[in-house]
């Protein structure tokens, strides 16, 4: 195509009732599953770089640059320390393109939409459907990394068998974020500022590559209003022994900046494609 | 199903009004689609035909006024009527990441069917459009004609009661618009309610028991097609190309009384008559001088054209 359709922006819309913010859970599955059903035909393609991926960061990071860090970070060597970040950013990654390029392209690409929107199911079914899976496909990148870490012996504490499920929560708030940007700008070019000023200052600064002891407190202030940071504090303490509370908090966080946001996208979709 | 049931309108709109950023497309219009016929809308693009189909299956809310699709009302049980509704719309918008017939057992999956049920009623239905030997193909391998025909299988994965479809056959070529034709008709024969629109005056003149004609917003005739011919043209049609210097109105003037009507665009003049092969013995050559003359039958397209004016639109 020549040139790629420009939704333009809608805003928010009016308010919604409750009713129209609660997903049906049956019409939502439907929704996941077609989803999930074309992944299916790709994923074998897509899966050798998948594990190849956390496999040279590790190698660069963990076992190159980490040999110059003799003390290692906060008494675990660096590769240790690094290794369960990288379980939350291939989660974030994976999320941020499923929720930005593939729903744009499904909502105005293929128009699909439409099509479903004039079935049964609803604005927020299909939202919350997409939601799911943008995080199941997260948790599938996670547990590739998650393999791959173990694999090298990085993974300490038996908790971290909890880290799939924790993941899929992790990945639920990125991507609730990314579905928001998608629904509200008026044309694709506006990604650009989405992965420059949002998703890769995340990567760099959420704490998988370095601490905050050492740095400025309001630092931290500024990577914890942020959800990968919760996600690394999560799957570092699962894989190296966690402190229950704070795991604890920052699910929490999840949890409720996820619930927080839900009504932004399903407004945002109403909006534009049911005026 | 009791009498009053059966003869309940599929459709009832009262005082139905839709703007867009300030812009009217429906102007309160009244209309009611009775059940089981196939009920067309005619008008030139921006009419407000898709935006009056896109309020009655769910893809744009209501403005103002009353708006009650099988007997429930659009913007509380949205859900319900469109679980006994299908619809075809203008744009083609299939699932091009699954195959033909994958497109229609998701489609059920859609309306709460599972795969099992759906891939047998998946297979029947690619029957009856003509499809079956495209059922594992991908959508981008068919041509204009098929995609067309897999948007009305996929709009019958649910068994609606009404099914809407929005230009069924635009741009397609006259064998493909043959095919979706004689599928429309097989569905009216079984009694479901064909709500549709079009720009073609002979899919119209065809397909449809009713037809409602609307321009900017508001509805300017309704009927069935051939009264709707009769009241507004006549029976007959006199074309005529005038040569340069031939007055039009006195020639007009001259057939006082013998006209039903007629449209005037540049040298072309059309005349509306019951006996337009007597109109043109009664013309006075050597006055009027024309380059041809054609007589022939009314058509819905001269209604179409006298309701909505020979001007182009957007």
């Amino acid at each position: 195509m020549a040139m790629l359709y420009e939704p333009g922006y809608r805003g928010l819309g009016g308010p919604l009732v409750v009713r129209e913010l609660v997903p049906s859970p049956r019409h939502a599955a439907a929704i996941w599953k077609r989803n999930a059903r074309v992944f299916s035909r790709l994923w074998r393609g897509a899966l050798l770089p998948t594990f190849l991926d956390p496999f040279f960061y590790l190698l660069a990071l963990g076992f190159g640059l980490g040999t110059y860090f003799a003390h290692g970070i906060e008494g675990i060597p660096y590769k240790d320390f690094v290794a369960p970040g990288l379980i939350a950013s291939a989660a974030m990654w994976s999320s941020a393109f499923e929720t930005t390029y593939n729903v744009y392209f499904r909502m105005n690409e293929l128009r699909l939409y439409d099509n479903v929107l004039s079935t049964p199911i609803e604005v927020q079914d299909l939202v919350f459907g997409d939601l799911a899976w943008s995080a199941t496909r997260a948790t599938i990148y996670g547990c590739v990394v998650l393999i791959v870490v173990a694999a090298f012996g990085l993974v300490s504490s038996p908790w971290a068998i909890l880290i799939p499920p924790l993941v899929t929560l992790g990945a639920l708030c990125i991507s609730v974020i990314g579905y928001a940007f998608t629904t509200l700008i008026p044309k694709i070019d506006l990604y650009s500022y989405f992965f420059t000023l949002g998703i890769t200052p995340m990567f760099l600064f959420s704490g998988i590559f370095f601490p905050f002891d050492k740095l400025p407190g309001w630092v931290e202030v500024v990577a914890w209003l942020t959800p990968l940071y919760h996600l690394v504090e999560i799957t570092r303490g699962m894989a190296t022994g966690p402190d229950a509370l704070q795991i604890l908090i920052h699910t929490a966080w999840l949890a409720g900046v996820t619930a927080l946001l839900f009504p932004i996208p399903v407004r945002a979709l109403r909006a534009k494609l049911v005026p | 199903m009791t009498v009053e049931q059966q003869a309940a309108p599929a459709v009832i709109a009262r005082q139905l009004q839709k703007s867009y950023g300030g812009r009217l497309a429906v102007d309160r219009i009244d209309f009611e689609v009775p059940t089981g016929i196939c009920f067309g809308f005619l008008g030139p693009n921006g009419a407000g035909k898709t935006t009056t189909m896109k309020m009655i299956y769910g893809l744009a809310t209501v403005g103002e006024g009353e708006l009650r699709v099988l007997g429930m009302d659009v913007t509380r049980e949205r859900r319900q009527i469109k679980a006994r509704l299908g619809v075809v719309p203008q744009e083609t918008n299939l699932d091009n990441d699954l195959t033909v017939r994958e497109n229609l057992v998701m489609q059920a999956s859609y309306f709460g069917t599972d795969a099992r049920t759906a891939r047998p009623r998946a297979d029947e239905l690619l029957e009856f459009t003509l499809l079956s030997d495209r059922a594992d193909e991908r959508i981008q391998s068919l041509s204009g004609g098929m995609k067309r025909r897999l948007l009305i299988a996929r709009a019958l994965v649910n068994d609606p009661e009404l099914i809407v479809l929005d230009e069924p056959t635009t741009g397609l070529d006259p064998q493909a618009r043959i095919a979706v034709w004689r599928a429309l008709e097989r569905l009216r024969s079984r009694g479901v309610t064909l709500l549709l629109t079009t720009h073609y005056m002979e899919e119209a003149a065809r397909l449809c028991d009713r037809l409602l004609i609307m321009d900017h917003g508001r509805i300017v005739a309704e009927g069935d097609p051939a009264a709707l011919v009769r009241e507004h043209v006549g029976r007959e049609v006199l074309e005529l190309r005038l040569e340069p210097g031939c007055d039009a109105e006195a020639l007009i003037a001259s057939l006082d009384g013998r006209l039903d009507g007629y449209d005037l665009t540049e040298d072309a003049l059309t005349l509306y008559a019951d006996d337009a092969e007597g109109l043109l013995q009664a013309l006075d050559n050597d006055r009027f001088p024309t380059d041809s003359a054609l007589v022939r039958h009314a058509t819905l397209e001269d209604v179409f054209l006298r309701l909505t004016g020979r001007s182009l639109r957007e």
